[in-house]
């Protein structure tokens, strides 16, 4: 008698308890003009590896050197290349092979010194010597002189010319326009020589990613390592705005507790919330001003390699492009990807939604192609698909009925990650693989020429792991590449895309995409399709107002 | 009393020696530091270049002299290891150098500076609100004894003794964070005020074990005392039962309290390792559990002797308190 007392106690009270928020705690002051001041408090789910540019290759450090740096060249919100630290975009000459940058006046660091030419070379230079080792040197070994810089050959790097305080040059081995997207990474933001030469010096190499001096918009107040990153605003910044007097990056939050806090007003922005959270957000009406979706600079795709049969015959490799139905992967994890049909995603141009030649589900013209490739019934062996994960066996599994239906057996093959790549990059080893591309700069090139070119065909370390050699499509992404004019380049790679698609070394799968939710707030924010955390813009609108739940449930009663 | 003193605190540093050679040597049996700093992926020139650097590479007896200051200094990236004269320097703790932490990058000395002030605002917030929560409802169990509040007080006691913080933590955290929206969802905040906020939650939750003990220890003795004789005839001569109950018999019941007390510090800080990694407070609690796991062993080792210092000063702490409020025990 007591215990079933004691149970409907419980349940009584466990019935009266508040219900989860179903909207935001807070909402702003109502300020309908960007208000400086404020803490904004971001999070991730692990370690900000560095605070160097030079070092920065990972999204995290990435965001951060976004707050911290500025460079020449950066893009706006749809995408387009913008001058940041340079005055205007640069003028172009000797057929697509020298750029010349002027810089904006008053451009600074945050020690207060003027940015001059000398730095910008004078960062470059550190970025892409020898002891330095970074990451980002490929991407800037078209410069004239940069491989024997790099090599320790040569004192300086001949094609980057100080013309005077406020003019740069630099010149290329050929015309290639991919190089100002390189110029626009965050390697090539400028560090205030004196003050990497002092901590240098004094601390070791790694002090400079402890103790930052950049030119972006909030200037470095602490670091306490895998706990949280403090910035405090910049006011010599170029662009002066209205912005947040601090900003908190807060390290190693899973995406639980992110998503918990962020719901509770604890968190301003967040990314990537854990999945239930997201599925509660995207159904979430009081939620819905304040949420985005957006497809990340990725592609996902079964790879086929067109040295090894069946998938030499261009017939079968589009009988798979055709059998897969990607509506699937939609339904499993609603939400959090969208079906790709072509290599470029949807941000980028030249994609084009209503591409003809785009892979899409149709079961008869994947029989079709297996008739024309003279295999109505299917290979007589089972293919091998080669693949990194569980994650990638579970969405491969419910591809596997699919090919059945064109006469393909699929066998799965997991391997460690190292041995994938080590694999997959050479030349008739792996039939088909798991594959996929997260893009480095917003540019076509970055897809196409890295993985479909015949260039980047090797015996071993292939980056082109189809193994796709098409001399016509090379031709068009050569001529692309040096191509100055934008809307010729954009209408070359129009024509690649489509050879892809039709070709299709890859059958795509799916682009994945982001969500993005901040605090009502929370002004000046939506996704950028480059940079993945860009918080350059945001304001914030206080003081913050607590608002009851109760309103939201009355939202929702009829 | 002086004396006392003087034996303990020799007592003290015998029991924190043992300890850290223990901890020192079970350091080397757990694993390489080198290595599990540095990664699968890293190289074998690597990881002897990390070793050469942090004097790894030397015999672990040498290891453990150097550490403690007894033999010169063998760590390469220390400003200590080479003297201007060729003479070497020493880097051990007897010189007040806890070395350079392996995952921080920075001296193990400003990483405690971060993360102490912190551990201790949790724990002072903790003690205040265990004395606070407890020694009220011990007073007011004790003089409604037998009533039904009385036993409501007892079960509640019961519970919160028996509920450790891994369970009292989330739940608070639900309920009083994520549902009711009163506190902040675990963090630290960012500035002195949003610090003290943000620790209220747990340091309630790190309070509760703490807090029903004193209130079932406080009933007790007040039920005790209020049977004494000079509590009877401070009654008789017709003080106010009010007085009687402050000045005669709460002073008396205080004293194991007092050593309660003192005792329980070391155990709010162990508490606090497990509250700390709930709500992600980042305090020594949840350094020591990112030291653990990383093996970072200078931080390993400063967290040991921290806490070893701390068990000692709370004892003997507790006992000089326990002298000062009882005329009759006299130290020395």
């Amino acid at each position: 008698m007591l215990l079933l007392i004691a149970i409907l106690l419980i349940a009584w009270v466990v019935a009266r308890f508040p219900k989860a928020p179903l909207g935001p705690r807070y909402v702003g002051a109502g300020h309908q003009t960007p208000q400086p001041g404020g803490t904004l408090i971001f999070s991730a789910g692990s370690n900000i590896h560095t605070l160097d540019p030079h070092f920065a290759y990972d999204t995290l450090s990435t965001a951060a050197c976004r707050l911290l740096y500025d460079g020449l060249l950066d893009y706006d919100y749809d995408g387009n290349m913008i001058p940041s630290l340079a005055a205007d975009l640069p003028t172009i000459s000797d057929a697509g092979r020298v750029f010349r940058f002027r810089l904006r006046d008053g451009i600074k660091f945050h020690n207060g010194r003027e940015i001059l030419a000398d730095d910008i070379s004078w960062s470059l230079h550190r970025l892409l010597s020898k002891a330095i080792g970074s990451p980002g040197y490929p991407f800037y070994k078209s410069i004239v002189g940069a491989p024997a810089y790099h090599k320790g050959e040569v004192e300086r790097i001949e094609g980057i010319v100080v013309i005077d305080d406020k003019t740069i040059e630099f010149r290329l081995d050929e015309a290639d326009q991919t190089f100002l997207n390189a110029l626009a990474m965050p390697f090539a933001y400028p560090l205030a020589k004196e003050h990497v030469e002092k901590l240098e010096e004094a601390e070791g190499r790694d002090a400079v990613g402890r103790h930052p001096v950049g030119a972006g918009p909030f200037a470095f107040s602490g670091w306490e390592r895998g706990v949280q990153v403090d910035l405090e605003r910049f006011e010599q910044y170029w662009a002066p705005q209205a912005r947040p007097d601090r900003m908190i990056f807060l390290e190693n939050i899973s995406a639980d507790v992110a998503s918990a806090r962020f719901r509770n007003g604890d968190l301003d922005i967040i990314y990537r919330p854990s999945k239930v959270n997201r599925l509660f957000l995207r159904a979430s009406e009081p939620w819905a001003p304040y949420r985005a979706e957006a497809p990340s600079a990725a592609v996902f795709a079964l790879g086929l390699n067109c040295e090894l049969p069946p998938f030499d015959n261009v017939h079968v490799r589009r009988a798979v492009a055709f059998a897969i139905d990607r509506s699937k992967l939609e339904r499993l994890d609603p939400g959090q990807v969208i079906a790709a049909g072509q290599v470029l995603p949807p941000m980028l141009a030249p994609y084009d939604a209503e591409l003809p030649e785009k892979q899409t589900f149709d079961l008869e013209r994947a029989k079709e192609q297996m008739r024309l490739a003279g295999l109505p019934d299917g290979p007589a062996q089972p293919v091998t698909l080669w693949v990194r994960g569980e994650g990638e066996v579970q969405v491969a599994q419910l591809f596997q009925q699919d090919l059945k239906a064109i006469g393909i057996e699929m066998d799965l093959k997991m391997v460690s990650f190292a041995t994938y790549l080590k694999e997959t990059g050479r030349p008739r080893v792996a039939q088909a693989a798991f594959t996929g591309w997260h893009q480095d700069f917003p540019d076509p090139s970055n897809f196409m020429d890295i993985l479909f070119h015949s260039r980047s065909i090797h015996p071993e370390n292939s980056e082109n792991r189809s193994f796709y050699r098409n001399n016509e499509l090379d031709a068009i992404l050569d001529r692309a590449r040096a191509e100055v004019d934008r809307a010729l380049r954009l209408a070359l790679y129009a024509k690649a895309n489509a050879i892809l698609a039709r070709d299709a070394p890859w059958a795509f799968l799916y682009y994945p995409v982001d969500m993005f939710a901040w605090q009502p707030y929370v002004k000046g924010f939506r996704p950028h399709p480059v940079w993945l955390n860009e918080y350059r813009n945001v304001w914030l609108d206080l003081p913050r107002k607590r608002v009851s739940q109760a309103i939201y449930q009355d939202e929702a009663a009829p | 009393m002086m004396r006392f003193v003087a034996q303990r605190a020799i007592w003290g540093v015998l029991v924190i020696m043992s300890v850290v050679t223990l901890v020192f040597f079970l350091i080397f049996v757990a694993g390489d530091p080198a290595v599990t700093i540095l990664g699968p992926q890293a190289r074998a020139e690597q990881i002897a270049d990390f070793k050469a650097k942090k004097g790894l590479d030397r015999p672990v007896p040498e290891q453990f002299m150097s550490y403690l200051g007894l033999m010169p200094c063998i760590r390469k990236d220390s400003p200590k290891y080479h003297r201007e004269d060729g003479s070497p320097g020493f880097c051990g703790i007897l010189q007040g150098d806890l070395g350079e932490s392996y995952s921080h990058h920075e001296s193990v000395a400003r990483v405690i500076g971060h993360r102490l002030p912190r551990t201790l605002l949790l724990a002072s917030l903790a003690v205040l609100f265990e004395l606070f929560i407890g020694l009220s409802a011990g007073i007011f169990a004790a003089l409604r004894r037998n009533r039904w509040s009385d036993t409501a007080i007892m079960f509640a006691t019961f519970v919160g003794i028996s509920l450790p913080t891994y369970v009292t933590g989330p739940i608070a955290l639900l309920l009083f964070a994520f549902l009711l929206g009163w506190f902040p969802f675990g963090g630290y905040g960012v500035d002195p005020v949003d610090h003290i906020y943000h620790a209220l939650l747990p340091a309630l939750v790190l309070a509760i074990a703490g807090a029903a003990t004193y209130a079932r220890v406080m009933r007790g003795e007040l039920i005790e005392t209020l049977r004494h004789d000079h509590v009877r005839t401070a009654k008789a001569k017709g003080m106010p039962m009010r007085q009687v109950i402050i000045k005669h018999a709460i002073r008396n019941a205080l004293l194991p309290i007092a050593t309660l007390v003192g005792l329980s510090l070391p155990f709010l800080v162990g508490g606090a390792i497990i509250t700390e990694k709930i709500f992600a407070w980042p305090g020594l609690g949840l350094l020591t559990i990112e030291a653990i796991e990383s093996l970072d062993a200078p931080v390993i080792m400063a967290v040991v002797l921290m806490f070893g210092i701390a068990v000692q000063v709370g004892n003997l702490l507790a006992d000089i308190a326990v002298a000062a409020l009882d005329p009759r025990i006299r130290l020395g």
